[in-house]
């Protein structure tokens, strides 16, 4: 496994940004082989579930179950109707506007459709609540420095020892919510203790084989705020796909299988980054493992297709040393990427899909025990 | 193309001032203000006069594509900002210091519950201040726009109480145009006018019909022998162009507040309050002018239902507030009603953010976090937000 890094003075973000969108192609695509690849995901990866048991009756892959009353419960959705708000609100999203916590927060309230009313009406006061507690960081840095896994030093004087490979991930989401009390851990069968007999997928050989930048950074954890900040729990973090990264390309060069993968893999990286680092700002750490799980959600678009994740760190033992006796994964529940609309026309929104804004405002609804 | 300091113009042949108001015999009872009183020198910069040109040197007056200009067919000079003075005859506006009173009624009304957010927007202070960046301390260009963020994230938070709130929407990067004729020459005011907060309601006229009427005595300072239109940028434009920036059937269609965010680094690159001020003052009246030729029509009259627009103004620290009030449209001649402005200036929200404390031979001098927070000021930024709703 091969060291991921990058060179000290271009540790600016944007740049960051650039390798880590990079980093997440899941196959070599056909242009030249400056093309940064995808590294092959480290053995401990935890696998995505994407389709959650038959026992759902929704149309959306549900979250898991949680051991009080469903927040996810999804109500069967009303026809499109031709609201002012929802013109504006698209023509927000079309005119490269990102939709900002803000604005969301704007838009739920905006919310006329009836059945999202009632939803809204049972949790509104949960919403309000827990937003106001919350703090939305705008491009804020998220970092994580991890060991995983062990390889021979080939070349110098330390030549022949054993090293343990070393990974950072430098993220920026568009947007993030933290609070300052832990989201609740979801479902009962997937405790921290419980084995998951969930496939992990092995990869042997080292990221370097592939055509990978590999450079030095600056190894730091952090959530996006220091550690004197009280919010220091993840709540939704929010990620914009770059335009080199569109449906179009891909379909353009017959990739259509990989369209998924940008999306899930986005998901995957940045929600274990940004829990392991609220992992280590509590102090727990590979030779301390975590005692309570880190759970987190991130939304991944690229402004007309929306894919929703949920993450749930169990485990931050990840070294060669530790990872002998640890039976915990982490686990990442997400769902396909869908529309959110299929076309805005003369200033109406055709084909607007309610269901991925109720999957919106179920994920902002959702808020920790205490709150 | 360098300003003149005031000190250097001769004292001003304000006759017409004395003769409207002074009886045979008791000139004295109003005797032209000197000049020295009414311009507190800032300190710092003794060679920088309010309303003088700043950094006209340096190309920096319309780095934001702000230009104020006025448009002659002739000539042409170049612009800088002018100071609130000047702002003021070039809007036909009376200036009236503090907040109006309709704003100060919601500041002290107790219903609101502003004491617990308080304690709300010390952690925002500090997060923007202190805990946003990985480096020791934030700069300027990542804190000012994350402490208003912050800011707009508390005010939204009263959309609980108030359901109302939610009919608002922030707007960035939007162009105003606005084109006006005062006194044979043609003005005009162009340009991205900061962050714009819109409403589907408009904001209630602040000051009542008297006070309207009575800004028909208010005389409008001149300069003389500074002709007021001096380092304004002249342009030949070919549209007199009035754009709210917005198409018909926008929901959100009265301007409610302009942010204005002064978050260059350097010093130099930043506007200082007074030219701060007056940028607001003009952009104000720019958005308020559009929004009143869109409703009323072009021609020039006294505005029925005056148009109220508010500005907020902060390098991060230092706040500025503003109302402005619209009456009229016609303002070629110096007679007849007057626009209002309300200016709250220099409010500090809090006086020293340390992210390390200072230690002077093993004595902590300075210790860490903000330090002499002023809940006023985010009173008053609050009672702004709220404005026209509550």
């Amino acid at each position: 496994m091969a060291l991921l890094a990058a060179s000290r003075h271009t540790t600016s973000i944007a740049h960051a940004q650039k390798l880590f969108r990079f980093t997440q192609q899941g196959r070599s695509a056909p242009s030249s082989h400056v093309t940064p690849k995808a590294p092959p995901l480290p053995a401990r990866q935890p696998p995505l579930q994407e389709n959650p048991p038959a026992d759902r009756k929704t149309s959306l892959s549900r979250g898991p179950e949680r051991g009080r009353e469903s927040l996810w419960a999804i109500e069967p959705v009303c026809g499109p109707h031709d609201c002012r708000w929802c013109i504006s609100f698209v023509q927000t999203i079309t005119s490269n506007l990102f939709p900002s916590f803000t604005w969301i927060l704007s838009v739920v309230s905006h919310c006329s459709y009836r059945r999202m009313g009632r939803v809204l009406n049972a949790k509104g006061e949960s919403l309000f609540f827990c937003i106001s507690c919350s703090v939305s960081d705008l491009n804020p840095e998220v970092n994580y420095y991890w060991h995983h896994g062990k390889e021979v030093v080939v070349h110098g004087h330390r030549k022949g020892r054993v090293d343990p490979v070393r990974f950072q991930i430098d993220d920026s989401p568009h947007l993030q919510i933290r609070v300052p009390k832990q989201l609740p851990e979801v479902g009962i069968t997937h405790k921290l203790n419980v084995s998951i007999p969930a496939f992990v997928p092995v990869i042997d050989h080292k990221p370097s084989k592939l055509p990978l930048f590999k450079k030095q950074y600056e190894n730091k954890v952090f959530i996006g705020a220091k550690v004197a900040d009280p919010c220091c729990y993840g709540h939704t973090q929010f990620h914009l796909l770059p335009d080199k990264l569109k449906r179009e390309r891909f379909i353009r060069e017959r990739l259509e299988d990989q369209i998924e993968v940008v999306y899930r893999s986005n998901g995957i990286a940045s929600l274990f980054a940004w829990t392991a680092a609220q992992a280590m700002y509590q102090g727990f750490w590979n030779e301390a493992d975590v005692t309570r799980p880190f759970v987190s959600q991130a939304v991944v678009t690229d402004g007309k297709y929306f894919a929703f994740f949920c993450y749930q760190l169990n485990t931050l033992a990840l070294t060669a040393e530790t990872i002998k006796n640890n039976p915990r994964k982490n686990i990442c529940w997400g769902t396909d990427s869908k529309p959110l609309y299929d076309v805005v026309e003369d200033g109406n929104v055709k084909g607007f899909n309610d269901e991925v804004l109720l999957q919106l405002v179920h994920f902002l609804l959702n808020r920790p025990k205490e709150l | 193309r360098t300003g003149r300091p005031e000190a250097e113009r001769p004292q001003p042949q304000d006759t017409r001032a004395v003769a409207t108001s002074s009886r045979p015999g008791t000139v004295s009872e109003v005797p032209p203000r000197p000049r020295g009183e009414e311009e507190p020198l800032p300190p710092a910069q003794p060679h920088e006069l309010p309303g003088s040109l700043g950094h006209i040197g340096n190309g920096l007056g319309w780095e934001g594509a702000l230009s104020i200009t006025s448009v002659s067919r002739d000539r042409s000079r170049w612009v800088v900002f002018p100071g609130v003075r000047q702002a003021q005859w070039l809007t036909k506006t009376k200036l009236v210091e503090g907040l109006p009173p309709a704003v100060q009624g919601i500041m002290d009304n107790p219903a609101l519950g502003l004491q617990e957010l308080e304690e709300r927007a010390k952690h925002m202070v500090s997060h923007a201040r202190l805990w946003d960046t990985a480096e020791a301390a934030p700069r300027r260009e990542r804190y000012c726009p994350v402490l208003f963020e912050n800011l707009i994230h508390i005010c939204r938070l009263m959309s609980g109480k108030y359901p109302s709130l939610s009919k608002r929407m922030l707007a960035r990067n939007c162009r105003v145009a606005a084109t006006w004729e005062r006194e044979s020459i043609l003005l005009q005011v162009r340009g991205l006018s900061g962050i714009l907060m819109n409403s589907m309601s408009p904001i209630p006229p602040v000051a009542s019909k008297e006070e309207i009427l009575a800004t028909k005595e208010h005389v409008l300072e001149t300069f003389y022998p500074i002709a007021p239109t001096i380092d304004l940028q002249e342009v030949n434009v070919y549209k007199e162009l009035n754009d709210t920036g917005f198409r018909d059937g926008y929901p959100y269609s009265h301007p409610h507040t302009l942010f204005f965010l002064e978050s260059a680094n350097v010093l130099t690159d930043r506007f200082r309050p007074e030219q701060l001020r007056a940028k607001m003052l003009m952009f104000a009246f720019g958005n308020a002018l559009a929004k009143a030729k869109a409703l009323h029509g072009n021609d020039p009259k006294v505005l029925e239902q005056p148009v109220v627009v508010q500005s907020i103004g902060t390098d991060g620290q230092l706040f500025q507030f503003m109302v402005f009030q619209l009456n009229t449209t016609d303002l070629v001649s110096n007679d007849g009603v007057k626009n209002l402005v309300w200016i709250d200036s220099d409010q500090n929200l809090y006086e020293r953010a340390q992210c390390v404390p200072e230690v002077k031979k093993g004595v902590v001098t300075k210790p860490a976090g903000i330090s002499g927070f002023q809940p006023d000021t985010f009173k008053k930024f609050l009672a702004l937000y709220l404005h026209g709703t509550v």
